[in-house]
Formats: C-alpha cells, structure tokens, sequence
C-alpha cells in the first residue's frame, strides 16, 4: 500500500492536529461509503444520506470521545518514546562506563566521597540548626533575658518575672526555672540529680504531651503546697525501670518524699542541661519582691502574630518602670527577646557553618576532577561523537546522552555517597565534643536524602554539562578528517583543562588554610601551662542535704570528716576540699580594695574558691608570696585571703600585695565592709579552660567563709586527692570514704582533672580532626588532577617532545618544561587560594586560639606544602615524557 | 417488515470486532458490514459505537491502526489485529463458549 493520498493534505497535517484530522476524515470515509452502498441499492442521494447519519448515531458526540481517546493515545506514546529514549540512553551510558572501568571507578569514588562528606555534615547541621524544637508551637518560642551593658543576656530577678508575667500582653504564657540539684535517696546507691524548679507555666511554653500523668497544677506552684515532682524519661528509665505505675509514687529528695505526677516525654529539654527532674518553684511573697537576685531563665511563648521585636519593646518599658521603682546602683538592664532555638545553637552555628563550607569546597574539588576525567574522556571520543552526528544525530540527543552519562556517575557515586553519609554521622556523633544540642537526632532522614539527590544532580549536571557542550560543538570535518587523533579543538579543551585545575588548587588551599589554621590553634592550646599539675588527681562533687546540715557550721564540720576519710585512704598523697575546681566553674564576687572610693568602677570582679589548707599542695598550685591558709585560720581569727597573680597585678600594680586589705563577700552598701587581709599570691591557674581568659581570682579558708555562701553554693563541694598511681582506681575507695561518713551522700562530677582538662580543647580538637581530615581529602583530589592534566598534555604533545628530543633536547630540559607547565598551574592556583583564604578566613576567627586568621607561617607553609604536591604530581608524567621514543612519536605523527 | 433484533450485552462488541479482524485487516465501516451481513442485521449496533470501541482497543494495543487505500482508491483507515489482540480473541472465545454452554444447559433442561 503506497501513500498516495491528494498531496494537500500531507500539507495539512503541519496546519492542523494530526489526531483531530484522522478522526473527521475516518468518520467522513464511513458515512460516505453508507451513503454510496445506500444509492447502489436505490435510495435516493437525499434519503441515503438522512439514512447513513441516522444508522451512525451521534457524529458530534462520537467524534469528541474519539478525540479525547486519540489525544490519551498520543500521550502514552510520547511517554513510552520518552521511556523508550531513556532506557536506550542508559543502557548505552552503562556500557560506555564499563569500556574504562578505572575511570568510572575512580569517578565514582571521588563522587561517593565528596557527597558522602557533605551528607553526614548536612545531617548535623539539620539536626542541631535546622529542625525545629520538638515543642508545639516551637517557632513562637522565646527566651526572655535581662541585658546588662554590654549586650550579655543574663538572668531574670524573681521580682522582675512577676511583674513581666502580670504585666506583659505579648505572651499567652511566660515561665521561669532555676537549676537545682537534689539528692536521691531510698531507691539503690544515693544519686546527686540535676533538675530545675520552675513554675507550673513551664510546661506551657514549651509543651510536648507527657509521656505519662501531667504536668503542674497552679495550685501546686504555691508555697506549702504538697511536694510534686515531674521526671525526664531518661531518669524514669534508668533509676525506675520505666514503670508505668510511677504516677503517684512517693520518692525520696533531700530526704523528703514528693510524689511523682508525670514523666515528660524522651526529648524535653529546654535548657541546654538536660535536667533530670522538675519540682515546682512555689515563689514565696518575699521571693517575688525580690528584684536584685538574678537567678531565672525565663521563658515565653508568643502570641500568634506577636514579633520578638513588639514583645521586646513591651517588655522593655515594663523594665525601665521597674527600674524607676525600685532604683539601684549601677546601669539598667534592659529586656532581651531572642527565639530559644537561636539561643541554643548560637555556639554551634559557626562551628557547623564553617564545616559546611568546607565539604562544600572537597565537594567542588571533587566535581572539577570528574570534569576533567570527562573532558579527558570526550576528548578521547571525539570520532565516536563525530561519526553519530554524521549519522544524523542532533546536538541536543549528543548533549543529553553525554549527560545522561554523568549523571549515571553521579547517582551511582551518590548511593554510595549514602552509604558514607551513615557511617560519617556515627563518626560525627561519637567523635563529637561534649554539649551539642540535639546531635544525637542525626540521622539520614528524608530531608537528608533530598538533599543528597538535589546535590548529586547538581554534580552531575555541573561536571557533565561543560565537557557535554564542548563534545557536541566538535567539528565534525576536521575531526573525521584527522582520523580521530583528537586535537582538533584541543587548544580551547585545554585551557578550560587548565582553568579546573587551577580552581582546584585553589579551593584546596583554601581548606588547607583552615586546616592549617586550626592545627596550629590545636598545637598552641596544648602547650599552653594549666597552672597546675593536673596529672593524678581525682575529683568528685559531695553535696550535703540543707534538711540534716542546715547551718554552716553542721556542712563544714560534714566536710572535715570527708575529708579526713579520704585523705587517709591508702593511696592518697594529699587530698584537699574547694568549693569549685579548675574547669568546674566558679561564682564571681565584687572585691574593693582598701583605700580606693565604694564605687562602681573601682569593683574588681573576682573568682571565688572557698579551700581547705593543704588545697594548694594537692593541686601543685606555686604559692609565689607569703603564706598558704594554717589551721589557725578559723572564725574568730584575723580574716585572711589569698589572691592570683592576676588579681595581684589588678588590686596593686607593682606593689607588694601582702599584708594589705580587700573587702569582699559581706555586708553591702549599707554596712561596715568585711575587710580580708592578703596573705599569699599564688599562680595564675586556667581554670576556664586551656584557651580561657585568666580572671582575677580570690581563695577563703572554709572556715571562714561568710555563712552565706554555704547558700550560695548550695553546700556543694569538690573533693580533690592527688594519688601515687592511676587516679581513677580511687573512685570506689573514696566512694566508700564518702559513705562511711553518711550513706545518704552521692557522689557526683567523679573523674579525673587530666580529663576535664582534655573536654576543654575537644571543640578545638574536634574542629582540627574534621578540617585536617576534609582538608587531606582536597589536598589529595587536587594533587590526582593535576596529575591529569599534566599527563594528558604530555599525552597530546608526544609529537612536539618526540621532535625536540630528535633535535637534541636532553631529558632534563624536557622534564623540566613539563615539571613548568605543572608548576605554573599550581602557583597560580595558589596565589588565587591565598587571596580568598585572607578574605575567608575571618569566618574561623571564634574558633582560633593563638593565631589570627592571617597568621603568615599558616598561609606561606600551606601555600608552599601545596606546590611541592603539584609540582611532585606533575614529576610523573615529566618523567615518562622523556621515555617517549623520538622515532615512534614522530612516525605516529 | 419486523426482524427481531437483539441488543449487544455488554462488552460482546469487542469480541465481534476482534473476531471480524482476525480474518484479515479492515475499516471501521468494513467491520460494521461484515458483522451485519453475517449476523443477517440481528444484532442492533449504533454503527458509529464501532469507532470509540475501535479506538480503545488500539490503546490498549489490541489492534493497530494504519491508513491505507481502498479498491476504490481512497484513503481509508485499516485496522489489524496484534498479537495481544489475538490472544485476547482466543480467551474470550473460550469464555464465550463455556458461558453459552452453560446458559445452554439451563434453558434446554428437561423438566425433572
């Protein structure tokens, strides 16, 4: 059957739709030939055709079904081409990857990595930056905090809470918790818990439904109300088996019974503390006009539609109207409204921002070399290339079968990027510095895994797209003519060959700097003195229970027993007791010294430790004047005092500290100052940490210690022995040292101060390992490529070097060019690294300690370590171009 | 002149046509003829029914379209049978014939 239907109407199927057409003509063939089979049997022409219509049916409502049928058809078979196409594409990309294997092997695992990196990193930052809190309502969720000058959000006064909670119409609810610790006893070993009492409005602001019971009642927010208690899941697991009867259980804290309403459920936590239990604040009426003591973190969901900034402003005139109040010394805070989310992440952000950047920098090193595999490849392919488009196929089906390539690299090296991604995040959490909010929440979830893929195309079509663009835009003529040698247009390949290196090597150093800068922060942290001999020594926290040891004098005399049973343990060279350690923190003082105005600005603020005498000797602390406390240092006695170096140089520049006098602790404004005589200096100890500042900081004899501050700490206090051998094997003898004094008393912060030392530089460390370890990769990736590079110039410039050896060139002068042309990539990728690293480098500037971050050693050592690599990358190829064979090169020629 | 007639059950159409194209390829209006002039014009179609029936048919693949021309030379589109439209065919010739020798069976009963 040969077409030969009128020719108009060939033209008419560009006009018109084919479908639409085929369907009138089809019906029009059918009632024409009813109409002529009529007429053959006698009908009249009128009468057949009236005949024919009505034998039909309805030709307009046939016609319409038939051409919504043909248009369904037509689609499914676009889609089943397109199909069709695909399969094609890929069975065919498949087969191309499998002719080099090594290649697509090294292609892929340059892939996996790159996107494995930054999969695990991602699922970090997602989980501790990105996600939201687990609260209802969790984007209305503020911390309110009052502002000293300066900008520092500190604590809320208890007075100032109430007035805000009565006042402010910002909030639908505003709640405060203040951290507690309580001891607890009568189920297994005594326990030293970490809790909070807060108000019944707490569980409000930040709400998830409780695991079991409920939360506070207002009722039992009040003073006298029974005892209640609320635990965190993990204390209800672990110290009560996850009964599920706990609810209305009466326990044991600080030897009085509260009865368990409810368990929260496994993730609450509003505080970046992870409090254990919660019991009610219950403010007394004393508490609440209380507007000096600032103790509260406060909290505050938002009315729906409410900003942070009205929420401030309101807050804010509420504050200066308390402050006219109830005047005193000194410059106003104001109110600060910041989302909690923000508050807890502030200290990560950075650290996870700059890890970001730095995957993302491995990730572009990692795609400049698959480009250039790919352009290497093509390059190779070029007659393939040629040969199809001289058989008809378009540019666009060249372009996209050379994409569909790169993007079968991509994915493949995307999955196994997944696989790296799962290990990388258990890595991560477990290498992971203590503290950070919510890191055990990373896992490869579904926001995870849309990132991967969104990425891994995005590599493929990046380093696929340029190589792709290039092949199609062959020149056919002259690459058929040349037989396929290649190097038709291999000039313009070969400067954008060299434009990825040369970017490569940039980036590379970049991450490097970092690297670089970061390993010096590390090394400069641990040279740096503790002060002190850290080595050997343990040390536990005892608190005892206000109900059995209400007065000073009860804690102190409960401290000398423990004390005189730890020391006599065997083992224990010296043993001593403080009220805090070195890297446990401390409470800060106003000292005044004697002759200078009571005036603000003459407030020295200072660090204090309340010891016992022999504190010094067991901490190897060197007393540099003077004397250490003596037993005759007792109440009732001359008050004494000892003072750092640090606060020596503060109170009396030049001057010899002794014998002079400091107030400090007691009395206020209105009463005689305490006055306490200086009898020793001792050395500067960094106690906040290996990269902390040195704080002035003032040591009292506990028995001398204002009755107050038995409060102030809560009668808690570390016990340090300094042992002959490992330190840790005098945990249980001290344990028991402990318990022969009272059963009842935990022991709590148990462990050695080598330790505590060490958990002060893990963020320093942790930043170093991960940018090393990412920096090592792109140092690695970038040295492969311009391996290639160089290896595939000489491989394009066989002839020329074959033709300079034939006229006499000796090996070296051709190694030497090679060597140069390696060389040149390399340094101009260096400087180009060196100036983004000067203006990059800034945003690492919080996590350095020691070096700025345009320390020059950093910037010139990297910069060299990088052109040794590349220059020795290039060596090998260098050496095998002198083995070229002078009469092979030139014949191939 | 009254014929009895008889309406189509229910998807019996497709068979007819299937049935019909497996001699050899036709047109829709080919089709239409041949069932009525075999079936003595029993069976009651609405002859333009034949088409969206048609058209299904060859979406789901069980026959393929192709124009063509006519003895009388014009432009017509012919139908044939695919492979799956065969075996569509025979399946259904065998539902066919179990279900009408059931039915069969109950009408032509002898009373007990």
């Amino acid at each position: 059957m040969t077409e030969e239907s009128p020719r108009w109407r060939r033209y008419l199927r560009f006009w018109r739709d084919d479908a639409v057409a085929d369907v009138d003509e089809e019906l029009r063939f059918h009632i024409e030939s009813r109409v002529a089979d009529l007429v053959a049997l006698g009908m009249s022409p009128e009468h057949a055709r009236r005949e024919a219509v009505e034998r039909f049916g309805n030709v307009d409502n046939i016609a319409q079904t038939l051409h919504v049928l043909s248009e369904e058809r037509e689609h499914a078979m676009q889609r089943s081409e397109w199909m069709h196409s695909l399969a094609q594409d890929l069975r065919y990309a498949v087969r191309q990857l499998l002719k080099s294997p090594a290649l697509a092997l090294i292609a892929i695992v340059t892939i996996a990595l790159g996107i494995g990196a930054n999969s695990a990193i991602f699922s970090v930052v997602d989980a501790v930056l990105l996600r939201p809190l687990p609260y209802a309502h969790s984007d209305r969720l503020m911390y309110l905090s009052e502002r000293w000058p300066g900008g520092r959000n500190g604590s809320v006064s208890i007075g100032n809470f109430a007035e805000w909670r009565a006042r402010s119409r910002s909030f639908e609810a505003i709640s405060a918790s203040s951290g507690e610790t309580v001891n607890l006893t009568g189920t297994g070993e005594p326990v030293r818990l970490f809790g909070a009492r807060v108000t019944a409005s707490f569980f409000r602001t930040g709400y998830m439904r409780p695991e079991l019971g409920r939360y506070f009642l207002d009722e039992e927010d009040q003073p006298g109300a029974p005892h209640v208690v609320v635990l965190s899941h993990p204390l209800w697991t672990t110290r009560f088996a996850a009964d599920p009867a706990i609810a209305g259980r009466g326990i044991e804290l600080n030897g009085e019974r509260y009865t368990v309403i409810g368990v929260t459920p496994k993730e609450y936590s509003l505080t970046p503390e992870d409090e254990q239990l919660w019991i009610p604040a219950a403010f007394t009426p004393a508490q609440l006009n209380e507007h000096d003591e600032h103790s509260l973190g406060v909290f505050g969901l938002l009315k729906p539609g409410v900003t942070p900034a009205a929420a401030q402003r309101e807050l804010s005139a509420i504050e200066k109207d308390l402050h006219d109040r109830y005047p005193r010394t000194g410059t106003p805070t104001e109110a600060g409204v910041e989302s909690l989310r923000g508050i807890l992440v502030a200290d990560y952000r950075t650290q996870l921002l700059v890890l970001v950047g730095a995957v993302g920098f491995v990730l572009l090193i990692a795609c400049g070399n698959v480009a250039n595999l790919l352009l290497a490849r093509s390059a190779s392919r070029q007659k393939e290339i040629a040969i199809r488009s001289a058989l008809g196929a378009g540019r666009a089906r060249i372009v996209r079968q050379l994409l569909t390539e790169s993007l079968v690299l991509a994915v493949t090296g995307g999955a196994a990027g997944l696989v790296i991604a799962h290990f990388g995040i258990r890595f991560l959490v477990t290498m992971s510095p203590p503290g950070v909010p919510r890191l055990g929440e990373a896992r490869l979830s579904g926001v995870v895994l849309a990132f991967t893929i969104v990425v891994t195309i995005g590599c493929g079509i990046v380093f696929g797209l340029v190589p792709a663009l290039r092949a199609a835009r062959a020149d056919l003529q002259g690459t058929l003519k040349e037989g396929g040698k290649g190097s038709a247009m291999g000039s313009s390949r070969d400067r954008l060959r060299s434009v990825l290196v040369v970017a490569e090597v940039a980036v590379a150093l970049v991450l490097l700097v970092g690297a670089g800068l970061l390993v010096r922060s590390a090394m400069l942290l641990q040279a740096v003195k503790p002060g002190f001999d850290p080595s050997g020594v343990l040390s536990f926290r005892v608190a005892l229970p206000k109900e059995r040891y209400g007065t000073p004098e009860l804690a102190r005399k409960g401290f000398d027993r423990i004390l005189e049973q730890v020391t006599a343990l065997p083992g224990a060279r010296s043993a001593a007791v403080t009220s805090t350690a070195p890297f446990g923190g401390g409470g800060q003082n106003g000292l005044l010294v004697e002759g200078r105005a009571f005036d603000e600005k003459n407030i020295i603020l200072g660090v204090l430790r309340m010891t016992t005498p022999r504190y010094f000797e067991t901490m190897d602390v060197p007393v540099l004047r003077g004397r250490i406390f003596s037993d005759r240092d007792i109440a009732g006695n001359p008050k004494v005092m000892i003072i750092n170096e640090t606060l020596a140089k503060m109170a009396w520049p030049g001057g010899d500290p002794i014998g002079k006098r400091i107030a400090c602790c007691e009395g206020g404004p209105n009463s005689e100052p305490s006055w306490k005589e200086v009898v020793g200096v001792v050395g500067d100890v960094r106690a906040w940490g290996l990269g902390g500042d040195i704080r002035p900081e003032f040591y009292l004899p506990i028995p001398q210690a204002p009755a107050a501050s038995w409060n102030w700490i809560n009668r808690a206090m570390t016990v340090v022995v300094r042992t002959a051998g490992d330190p840790a094997s005098l945990i249980k003898p001290a344990q028991r040292a402990v318990w022969s004094v009272d059963p009842t008393l935990p022991l709590y912060q148990v462990g050695t101060l080598t330790e505590a030392m060490e958990r002060t530089t893990a963020s320093t460390r942790f930043n170093m390992m991960l940018l090393t370890m990412l920096g090592a990769t792109g140092l690695v990736l970038a040295a492969v490529g311009i391996y290639g590079v160089i290896a595939y110039f000489v491989s394009q410039r066989t002839h020329e070097i074959g033709i300079r050896m034939a006229l006499g060139a000796s090996a070296t002068s051709v190694q030497g060019m090679v060597v140069r042309q390696g060389a040149l990539l390399a340094v101009t990728g260096v400087v180009i690294g060196l100036i983004a690293s000067l203006a990059l480098m800034r945003a690492l500037a919080t996590l350095l300690f020691g070096v700025t971050p345009r320390d020059p050693v950093t910037l010139l050592g990297v910069g060299a370590l990088l052109a040794a690599v590349a220059i020795a990358a290039s060596y090998v190829p260098a050496r095998r171009a002198t083995k070229v064979d002078p009469l092979s090169a030139l014949r191939s020629g | 002149m009254a014929k009895p007639t008889v309406e189509l059950l229910q998807g019996t159409l497709d068979v007819l046509i299937l049935k019909t194209l497996s001699w050899r390829p036709m047109h829709g209006y080919g089709v239409t003829r041949w069932i009525q002039q075999t079936t003595d014009d029993v069976l009651k179609i609405e002859e333009g029914s034949m088409y969206p029936a048609l058209y299904r048919m060859e979406n789901r693949g069980l026959v393929k379209a192709e124009w063509g021309i006519t003895e009388n030379n014009r432009r017509a589109k012919y139908y044939r049978l695919t492979a799956a439209g065969r075996k569509r065919l025979a399946a259904e010739e065998e539902t066919w014939s179990v279900f009408s020798a059931a039915v069969g069976k109950v009408l032509h009963a002898a009373a007990l």
